[in-house]
């Protein structure tokens, strides 16, 4: 028995080591097939093959789960100082790893950068009395409980966006109705008015404010969105800024001389048309913001969070 | 009438050979990953997303259809001969399904599951061309309250799949809703029941639930009693075919599995699962061969199968007229839409109508398509029982190891495999149904949301529950389902002497 | 509506009370656990530790239940009416291995390997010999089925781990 095992194990490592192609990209991602982070680590590597500036093909690993904190475990697990393995990373982790008290953190990786962002927004249902982000503040103002606000889980972006513009208006932040939906029902729950307001990703929100079912009263990031006929928060005098992005981290113990490959080829894929087209396909905001600086923007995002879960009360 | 124009255009795209062919390739791809458990057609679109980069629209969209619905055609075969449901949506498939099988009766079962899934399938897809628009106004007059009232109807369907004791139901039930609570709790994010692990933060996965109760534990139950009794299922016997009285008794079941199925399919919360423990349930109660169920009633296997293939066009109707992804599938769907730039909801069918009415008018030929792959290979799949039931097992072990660690690679999900599957083992041991944990596993944390969704948008005031006509409807009904047959039970078994609500 | 076990008067009634006690104590872990969950009722009124302690008030009940009913006799092993074959404990045994050995192996074996060992172990437990012949069909299966889902982007893990 041992000796036919043995011949298994023969056939199968001819067959292992005849699969073997040279050098792809290991890029773990930290989520299940189809999500966001899938998305950004395919996209990003068929832009890369696309635009022939790393050719040498990309082995993709799903481990998903807990916010990505899981995935982000077995990555610095199993590749300390592989040169050529990759982490889809985001402000997700960033939150996951703060509320689920994770042994391992973004420390132990090498940042790499940012690449896309998204930007929140607040909308209402069509025939809703609150028509400005002023509106909004003073409806949360009069009474935070009667404002019932939907958004994705708790403690994500969207519920710390609800907290920081209850700090904004003088609400206390423990009274506010944020309640937590997944997937399209969100939508139809605004829609339909059975929730006053919700805070979502501002391109899942376009189409049903184009059909003229719901409105969008504020965007969260620096800058209007293309299309949509809504003031910024900055704009409006609430000073609240938060964005759904999206980045790569390498893996602990990463050679300089890798990281600085990574990251030139990362600056060359931001300046081709091809990754442009990907872009406006997925709807995402150019958010490319690499090496040392994405590396301060972690340590001052890992701050922020902190601080805004435990005045949701996520954090203890 | 201008729909009809345009679904003439839109067959005019669909039949281009190309076109067929995409839709075969889908419906073969659907039918294999609907055999395998834990790979269902959300995963396998989402793995060939990079096609869109290659294929023009239509063509790709039209084997994503094949590939949902295949998924469910292929559901039901494992469900129906190796007791392994392969989806969520055929778990209630292989209570008489499965039974049926083992009284040499696997084809009829096979038949009137395909048949009964191109039935629905394409009265699905006709209320889907026509109807679509207004059953799309459905999303937004449901509201939490709604979906709790309806989540209760659902439970109510439970009592009917309880075995024969109560006590052992209720076991299964509390032991599904338990698995339930395990994990992040999504309206205040604080974990529940994790045991200080990372992996269980997302709770316990339905696929791993499902294939270590009904795969391994089968497989260990079989083994442990194969040595001493030969293999008792002739898959041959009994005729192969579907008997005249067969037909007799399954169109009713199709039609109002299709009724059940569609609309709550096209609910944004509504599923696959709920319609078939709704149809489970009713065609249990309107049978005029109640005795059987249990042990291999074909309306059992009618009834839930056109219910999930009518949910599945369902789920089509709020992606394609608001945009809106009820479920994973839809979610992917809607993703491989923008990988094309474009938005589906109503503008959509202005500006892209050959797109639109070509992908619905496939999803008739993908049925049809369907019903002629599956309805020759009934014979071969119960030819597969021919295979020594040593390999058909193990074979199953390997498959069940593909569907747990293939997703998530997570050494806690292998080891919930083997305590689950030792649970499934004891459950068959001493007569526990298993469905009970699945429904409850499916319907506890649901419903549990909603009820907290809708008290938190009417501030804890309890009567919210039932402050609107939908939710004082179903939760009467559910009301009726609960007290109306035990008493009508009492006054037909009067003469008798056993009461008739233990089921076999 | 008791149940009717006809054939509980066989020559010993086993009495299984030990199911009634796992039940009972899976209700006292989530009723403890109910516990530690601070229950920010917020608006809703039903906090996130309701339903574990309605939960594990369930299966206490029905524990409890199960245990009375066990020490009756009336908790008898008899699936459907079936003609009850006497189990096999070293088939079940050999079947729980082929179950739980990817436990021990997955790690640093990889799927194919372990799904061949698997595979092996079960069609024994099955009561095949041909130890030789099931290695291999275990190990095609297994590798066809590693090959087949990395084809389509799904990975089962390092096809060997000891070789890297």
């Amino acid at each position: 028995m041992l000796r036919r095992l043995m011949t298994t194990g023969a056939l199968a490592l001819v067959l292992s080591t005849g699969m073997a192609i040279a050098e792809p990209a290991k890029v773990m991602i930290p989520a299940n097939p189809g999500g966001g982070w899938d998305g950004a680590g395919r996209h990003t590597m068929a832009a890369f093959a696309q635009s022939k500036i790393f050719t040498d093909g990309a082995s993709f690993t799903n481990k998903g789960g807990a916010a990505g904190t899981i995935g982000l475990a077995e990555f610095v697990r199993t590749s300390k100082g592989d040169d050529n393995a990759l982490l889809v990373t985001g402000v997700i982790m960033v939150g996951g790893v703060i509320t689920n008290q994770t042994p391992v953190s973004l420390k132990d990786t090498t940042p790499l950068l940012r690449l896309t962002n998204e930007y929140n927004a607040i909308a209402v249902p069509a025939n809703s009395p609150i028509k400005t982000p002023q509106d909004f503040i003073a409806a949360m103002k009069a009474d935070p409980g009667a404002l019932s606000v939907g958004g994705g889980s708790a403690g994500g972006a969207d519920h710390v966006m609800l907290a920081l513009l209850a700090k904004h208006a003088g609400a206390p932040v423990a009274k506010i109705n944020f309640v937590s939906f997944s997937g399209g029902e969100i939508l139809a729950a605004l829609g339909g008015g059975k929730i006053k307001a919700a805070i979502s990703g501002a391109s899942e929100f376009r189409q049903f404010a184009e059909t003229g079912r719901i409105r969008i009263i504020a965007v969260s990031g620096p800058t209007r969105v293309d299309g949509l006929n809504a003031p910024t928060l900055k704009e409006s005098g609430i000073p609240v800024e938060i964005g759904n992005w999206r980045g790569f981290v390498g893996a602990p113990g990463m050679s300089e001389a890798a990281k600085k490959t990574w990251l030139e080829r990362f600056a060359k894929l931001h300046q081709t048309p091809v990754w442009k087209e990907t872009l406006k396909t997925q709807g995402w905001e150019d958010a490319y913001l690499p090496g040392d600086q994405f590396a301060a923007f972690l340590k001052a995002e890992d701050a922020s969070w902190s601080s805004a879960l435990k005045e949701v009360g996520i954090l203890k | 009438m201008d729909i009809l124009s345009q679904l003439i255009g839109g067959f005019a795209v669909a039949l281009q050979p190309m076109n067929l062919f995409w839709a075969l390739i889908g419906c073969a791809l659907g039918t294999a990953v609907g055999v395998l458990p834990g790979i269902g057609p959300a995963l396998t679109i989402a793995l060939l997303m990079p096609i869109t980069a290659q294929v023009a629209p239509a063509s790709a969209f039209i084997m994503f259809a094949g590939i949902l619905y295949g998924a469910l055609y292929g559901g039901s075969t494992t469900s129906i001969l190796l007791n392994t449901p392969g989806e969520s949506g055929a778990v209630m498939t292989a209570l008489e399904g499965n039974r049926m099988a083992r009284n040499g009766r696997g084809a009829a079962a096979l038949a009137t599951a395909a048949i009964g899934s191109f039935v629905a399938g394409t009265i699905g897809t006709l209320a889907l061309t026509f109807l679509a628009p207004s059953i799309a106004e459905l999303a937004f007059v449901f509201g939490p309250e709604d979906y709790f009232a309806l989540m209760v109807l659902s439970f109510t369907s439970v009592a009917v799949v309880m075995g024969r004791s109560m006590v052992r139901g209720f076991t299964a039930l509390f032991f599904g809703l338990a698995l339930g609570t395990i994990g992040i709790d999504t309206q205040t994010g604080q974990t529940r029941m994790v045991f200080g692990t990372l992996e269980l933060l997302d709770g316990v996965s339905f696929t791993v639930v499902l294939v270590s109760l009904f795969a391994i534990g089968e497989a260990l139950y079989v083994a442990s009693r194969s040595g001493t009794v030969p293999a008792a299922i002739n898959p041959l016997a009994g005729g192969s075919w579907m008997t005249r009285q067969d037909w007799a008794r399954s169109w009713k079941p199709w039609l109002r599995g299709s009724v059940i199925g569609f609309p709550i399919g096209a609910l944004p919360a509504g599923g696959t699962e709920i319609p078939t423990f709704l149809s489970y349930a009713l065609e249990r109660r309107l049978s005029k061969h109640p005795k059987e169920f249990g042990h291999g009633a074909i309306e059992g296997v009618a009834g839930p199968e056109a219910a999930n293939n009518a949910a599945a066009a369902g789920i089509l109707v709020p992606l394609l007229t608001l945009g809106l992804p009820s479920t994973a599938t839809a979610a992917v769907l809607l993703a491989a839409f923008q990988n094309y730039g474009l938005q589906p909801g109503p503008m959509l069918f202005a500006t892209n109508p050959d797109l639109l009415w070509g992908l619905i008018a496939s999803l008739y030929i993908g049925n049809l398509i369907l019903l002629v792959l599956n309805l020759p290979l009934v014979g071969i799949w119960v030819r597969l029982l021919l295979i020594p039931r040593h390999y058909i097992y193990g074979g199953i072990v390997v498959f069940a190891l593909v569907g747990v660690w293939g997703l998530s690679t997570s050494w806690m999900d292998l080891l919930l495999m083997c305590g689950l599957g030792l649970i499934g083992y004891v459950a068959r041991v001493y007569d526990f149904p298993i469905a009970p944990v699945l429904i409850g596993l499916i319907l506890g944390p649901q419903a549990e949301i909603q009820l907290r969704r809708a008290l938190a948008v009417s501030q804890g005031d309890w009567g919210v529950l039932v402050s609107t006509p939908i939710a004082t409807m179903l939760l009467s009904i559910a009301l009726v389902v609960l007290v109306v047959p035990p008493i009508l039970a009492r006054l037909r078994s009067r003469p008798k002497t056993e009461p008739a609500i233990s089921t076999g | 509506m008791s149940v009717n076990p006809s054939r509980q008067d066989a020559h010993r009634k086993p009495r299984p009370w030990w199911l009634g006690l796992g039940v009972l104590a899976m209700g006292a872990l989530w009723l403890n656990g109910a516990r530690s969950i601070a229950s920010t009722t917020n608006y809703i009124g039903v906090g996130p530790a309701a339903i574990i302690l309605a939960v594990g008030m369930g299966l206490a009940v029905l524990g409890v239940i199960l245990i009375t009913q066990a020490m009756r006799g009336e908790l008898v092993a008899s699936p459907e009416g079936e003609e009850e074959a006497p189990p096999s404990r070293s088939a079940f045994l050999l079947a729980l291995a082929g179950v739980s050995i990817p436990l021990l192996t997955i790690r640093w074996l990889g799927f194919p390997l372990t799904a061949m060992l698997a595979f092996t172990l079960v069609t024994h437990a099955f009561g095949s010999r041909r130890t030789g012949l099931d290695l291999m069909v275990g190990a095609v299966l297994g590798s066809v089925a590693w090959l087949g889902f990395s084809r389509l982007g799904i990975s089962l893990g390092p096809f060997l781990p000891l070789i890297g």
